[in-house]
């Protein structure tokens, strides 16, 4: 028996903080115990619930005990609901910010939010810290004179973002409506609303669109050199593309690889630095660059790619390879907003007024996904930046204290 | 809670990080196979889940079946340890 309610939970869960937002919804008294910080209480916690170590677990003040209820469940325990009153309104959660995404634009956005103390919860149906986290290393990301690994540099922006109070939610968000100043979003942790929304969903890798290259997809066909290139050790593979991912990734490969053939539809697009450093295992014999050419199928049998076939300066070729990694370009992750009123571009970028807003008001854009973006790590963090002021702006109705 | 989870990773995956990250989340033990100190095991991985890819999680569940979820995939790992 305790005098308040016991929340045990910690900073990375969602549904603690999904229930904290309901208690303080509606004004229940509660005592929030981080088991991360408290190591007595997290086996005190699992005494009571013999072992079960889910998050949150909430112990009530007639001594009973709840883990990972939903807001549903809490409410009728908390007799604020009548369990039997199927007509009543189901109680939406309320977030000051909700993030879609969790990639360097969001989480820089998450860092000056939280800062500033509005409350704010991302959304991340894939890898925190998005593309920049699945890239080997990033060379041209300001403060990192020797480049940084990028799994380390998205570890690092989520630790910071977290110190300051952001939570970050493993799940995906399916839709958005206006209702009335706020935004309803739809998610697979339920609907929430939010005073202001930042859609920072970024891209994926696009495809080739060649014969083969689903039928292969995961089994030849690859397009995450730090996921897949450990099946490739002493393999022979082609490298599809010719701008800096293509480059960067495939000097990552080598690592793996008895040989890599490069595949660039027309000229080498990669910065100069890149190029340089590609010349070194172009001169070793590890990489071959073909210009001016075609992926044009993928073929294998026996689910394993044994070749591809090209056309190099309008040459028909077969070149026999193990597997094929594809670094053509990025497309925008916005197909869940079709039916939406936020504007995309032909594309299917999102465009933007001078304050970072959609078309869709309170709802704010940054990084890759943005129409116009530059596709870049530092500008996705100085989007991410622009977007949190804007946003704080626009929370508060008025303009930034300091004007430029 | 399963009877044993297993996963498939390597240095440089991002996505082996998030299922550690959500397994640890929800208080799910697991092993750990890492591919580039054991080169040796990756045919196993292979043979499991058919695709030349990492994460590959092995739920054994408490009636001894087994079920492979290749990729980070929440949809399919969430119900796979509940």
């Amino acid at each position: 028996m305790s005098d308040s309610i016991l929340v045990y939970g910690a900073d990375w869960c969602g549904d603690c903080h999904r229930t904290r937002a309901l208690f303080d919804q509606y004004n229940v008294a509660y005592t929030y115990v981080n088991i991360d910080e408290d190591a007595a209480a997290k086996a005190k916690m699992l005494e009571l619930v013999d072992g079960r170590n889910t998050l949150p677990t909430v112990v009530f003040t007639d001594g009973s005990i709840m883990q990972e209820p939903s807001n549903d469940e809490l409410l009728i325990k908390l007799n604020l609901r009548p369990a039997a009153d199927e007509t009543a309104t189901p109680v939406v959660p309320e977030h000051d910010i909700i993030i879609v995404g969790a990639g360097p634009a969001a989480l820089t956005a998450a860092i000056y939010t939280t800062r500033e103390d509005i409350e704010t919860l991302l959304f991340e149906r894939g890898v925190v810290g998005g593309l920049a986290a699945v890239t080997d290393k990033i060379d041209n990301y300001p403060g990192f004179p020797d480049g940084v690994a990028g799994l380390t540099l998205a570890d690092d922006l989520r630790k910071q973002a977290e110190r300051f109070g952001a939570v970050i939610e493993l799940g995906e968000v399916t839709g958005l409506k206006t209702q009335g100043d706020k935004t309803l979003v739809s998610s697979t942790s339920g609907d929430m609303l939010a005073r202001a929304v930042l859609l920072a969903v970024g891209s994926d890798y696009k495809k080739i669109g060649v014969p083969g290259e689903l039928e292969y997809y995961a089994r030849g066909v690859h397009y995450c050199a730090t996921c897949d290139g450990a099946f490739y050790r002493d393999k022979k593979i082609v490298v599809v593309g010719g701008g800096n991912s293509a480059v960067q990734e495939a000097i990552f490969l080598t690592r793996f690889t008895t040989h890599i053939d490069l595949l660039v539809r027309s000229k080498m697009r990669a910065s100069d630095v890149l190029q340089k450093d590609l010349q070194k295992f172009v001169d070793d014999g590890k990489i071959t660059i073909h210009l001016n050419t075609t992926t044009d199928e993928i073929v294998g049998e026996n689910n394993s790619v044994n070749k591809v076939v090209i056309t190099e300066d309008g040459t028909k070729k077969d070149l026999a390879v193990d597997g094929v990694f594809v670094f053509v370009g990025l497309e925008p992750n916005s197909q869940f907003l079709k039916d939406t009123p936020v504007e995309l571009d032909e594309i299917g970028f999102i465009k933007s007024d001078d304050r970072m807003m959609t078309s869709m008001p309170g709802v704010f854009v940054a990084g890759d996904i943005r129409a116009g973006a530059t596709m870049q790590i530092a500008s996705a963090a100085g989007e991410g930046a622009t977007a949190a002021l804007k946003m704080r702006e626009y929370l508060e109705g008025q303009p930034h204290p300091i004007q430029n | 809670m399963p009877k044993n989870v297993t996963i498939f990773t390597t240095n440089t995956c991002g996505y082996c990080q998030m299922v550690k990250k959500y397994l640890s989340a929800k208080g799910v033990g697991y092993q750990e196979v890492n591919l580039d100190e054991h080169p040796d095991r990756q045919a196993e991985a292979l043979a499991l889940s058919g695709a030349m890819t990492v994460p590959v999680t092995v739920v054994t569940k408490n009636d001894d079946s087994q079920e492979v979820i290749v990729g980070y995939n929440l949809a399919k790992l969430a119900p796979a340890v509940a």
